[in-house]
This record gives structure tokens, C-alpha cells and sequence, in this order.
């Protein structure tokens, strides 16, 4: 094992509660590489087949979930850094290159926004649900301010339905996300998943 | 074709083509100087409009890009929860609502 993972799933072993939920944390750069990125994509691929297979009834499936999420103690950590970074290049992309006051406000009202979504002492799954409520928000306020700055302009037929649909996949992913995380919360202390830590509690 | 046409007498004189329902219609612009100034406009509206073609063809694909990266972490972060809550113990009902399975169910209970 390197020092660098060894570093990493110190890092995943760590509480939740001991970290910062509004500003993330670095991201981790090094765990943006080719492979990296490969190696989540081939977790996630194995771990939706396994879905569709349990779905169907193969209850073979199910333990071999456990056993990837098991194996994956950082996993949700690799998605955090994702989210960040994703975040920041909408950030960049959203503002002018000198303008660091706008970046910075922009990253301190997210920070606010994932705070106030995640709420108090959240698990990790609702960490990256919130996650994914902010981003997908950003994502609107993006179609949304390029949609109505067109409109001052001349803009084509093309043009305008091009941000239209994409402002409305951007609505949907947005509700899809909220949803989800009030499914989860619905499911209240039943949901004691732990996909960033050593084990995965099942107690309901 | 060119839009310069050459008559019968010597000169050349110059055209616009455009299509008129399916069928390509050709105008007749003028000659010498009226010809040059109508060929230079046509030129520099035909260049604008690549330049606004490009710069559109630019700002889609770095729309895309940043579309992707949503796309590709909530689909991710959809599997993670799924698979998540069928590690957990919890069955989908009729494709839709989360259930705690029958089995898990008796287990705690016990």
C-alpha cells in the first residue's frame, strides 16, 4: 500500500462529524488521474450491474455489494473530490477570470447552500445527496443566466432550444436529486449506511 | 459556381443565389462598382456568420463538458444510493418506494 493511499483511507476511517460539512476539503488531485477516474467509473459499472442482477431476483448479488462497498472505504470521498472539482470549473466558468470576489462569494453561498442541506450530523450518503442537490442547482443557475442573457441579444431558433432543453434536464436531475434525499431522510435512522467508512452498519 | 457572371458583351456581373422553395433562385446584383461593393458585403456578412458559427459550435461544447460532469455524478451517485440501500437491506416496491425486505424486517425484530 502506498503512503498516499494509506493516507486516503485514514482520511475514509475518519467521522464525518469531525469535518467540515459547508467548505469541502481539498480536493484530491492526485485521485483525479486517468485511473482513477477509470477505477470509480469500473466500481460504480460493477456495483449498477450487480443492481440490475438483484433486481431481477439474483440474491447472489446483494452480498456482492456489500463486499465492493466494503472494499471502496473511500468511496464517497472520490465523489466529493468529483463534485468539487465540478464544481469549480462551473464556478469558473460562471464568472470573469479576475473576478475573485464574485468566485469567492459564489463558493462561500455553496458551502452555505450544502450546509443547510445536509444538515446536522449527516450520514454519509445524505453528505453526497446534498452534494448532488447543490450541483445540480449551480447547473440551473448557469442555463438560467445564459437563457435570459440571450435573450437581449440575438439569438437563434437553435440557440434558444438548446438552452431550453438543457434547462429543463438540468430542472429534472434538480428534483430527481431532491427527492431522493427526502426518500432517504423518510427512511429516517433505518438508513445507517456507511460508504465512507470500514463497515456498513445494518441495523435498522 | 461563381457569383461572378461573365456576359455576352465582356463584363462580369455579379449574382446572389439563394434557395426559393427548394428551387435555387439566382439574383442579379449589378456590375463594376455596384458588383464589387455587393460581393465585399456578402463576403463579410458569409465571415461574420462562420465567426458566430464557431464561437456557437465553441460555447456547446464547453456547455456539454460542464453538462457531462452532472450528468456522469448523478447517475453515480444514483447507483451508490441504490446499492447502498440494498446492502442496507431495503427492497424497491414496484420500482419506486424503499421498503425495509420481509426478511431484514423479522431479523431486527428478533
Amino acid at each position: 500500500m502506498t503512503k498516499k493511499t494509506a493516507q486516503r483511507n485514514e482520511l475514509a476511517v475518519q467521522h464525518y462529524e469531525d469535518r467540515p460539512i459547508g467548505s469541502l476539503q481539498e480536493p484530491d488531485l492526485a485521485a483525479m488521474t486517468k485511473e482513477e477516474r477509470d477505477a470509480r467509473r469500473d466500481t460504480v459499472r460493477r456495483l449498477s450491474d450487480l443492481f440490475k442482477k438483484a433486481e431481477k431476483g439474483d440474491e447472489k448479488a446483494v452480498p456482492e455489494i456489500r463486499k465492493i462497498l466494503q472494499e471502496s472505504p473511500d468511496l464517497a470521498w472520490r465523489f466529493m473530490d468529483f463534485a468539487t472539482l465540478a464544481e469549480r470549473r462551473f464556478i469558473e466558468n460562471m464568472t470573469k477570470d479576475k473576478d475573485l470576489a464574485s468566485r469567492e462569494t459564489m463558493e462561500f453561498q455553496l458551502a452555505a447552500m450544502r450546509e443547510e442541506v445536509a444538515g446536522a450530523h449527516p450520514s454519509p450518503l445524505e453528505r453526497l445527496l446534498a452534494e448532488r442537490i447543490v450541483l445540480t442547482w449551480l447547473q440551473i443557475q448557469l442555463f438560467e443566466g445564459l437563457y435570459a442573457s440571450s435573450m437581449f441579444k440575438s439569438m437563434t431558433l437553435a440557440q434558444g432550444s438548446y438552452y431550453q432543453k438543457r434547462l429543463d434536464h438540468a430542472h429534472r436531475r434538480h428534483l430527481s436529486a431532491i427527492r431522493t434525499l427526502a426518500q432517504i431522510r423518510k427512511l429516517g435512522r433505518a438508513v445507517q449506511i456507511n460508504i465512507a467508512e470500514k463497515q456498513i452498519n445494518t441495523s435498522g | 459556381m461563381s457569383p461572378w457572371e461573365r456576359r455576352k458583351r465582356g463584363g462580369l456581373y455579379y449574382t446572389r443565389s439563394r434557395k426559393v422553395n427548394g428551387r435555387v433562385v439566382r439574383e442579379y446584383v449589378g456590375a463594376g462598382v455596384l458588383g464589387e461593393l455587393a460581393a465585399r458585403m456578402d463576403a463579410e456578412d458569409r465571415q461574420r456568420r462562420e465567426e458566430e458559427a464557431a464561437a456557437w459550435r465553441e460555447e456547446r461544447e464547453r456547455l456539454e463538458e460542464l453538462a457531462d460532469l452532472v450528468d456522469e455524478f448523478c447517475r453515480e451517485v444514483e447507483t451508490i444510493t441504490r446499492t447502498a440501500l440494498l446492502a442496507d437491506g431495503f427492497r424497491r416496491h414496484n420500482r419506486g418506494e424503499w421498503r425495509k425486505s420481509r426478511d431484514q424486517k423479522n431479523s431486527t425484530e428478533k
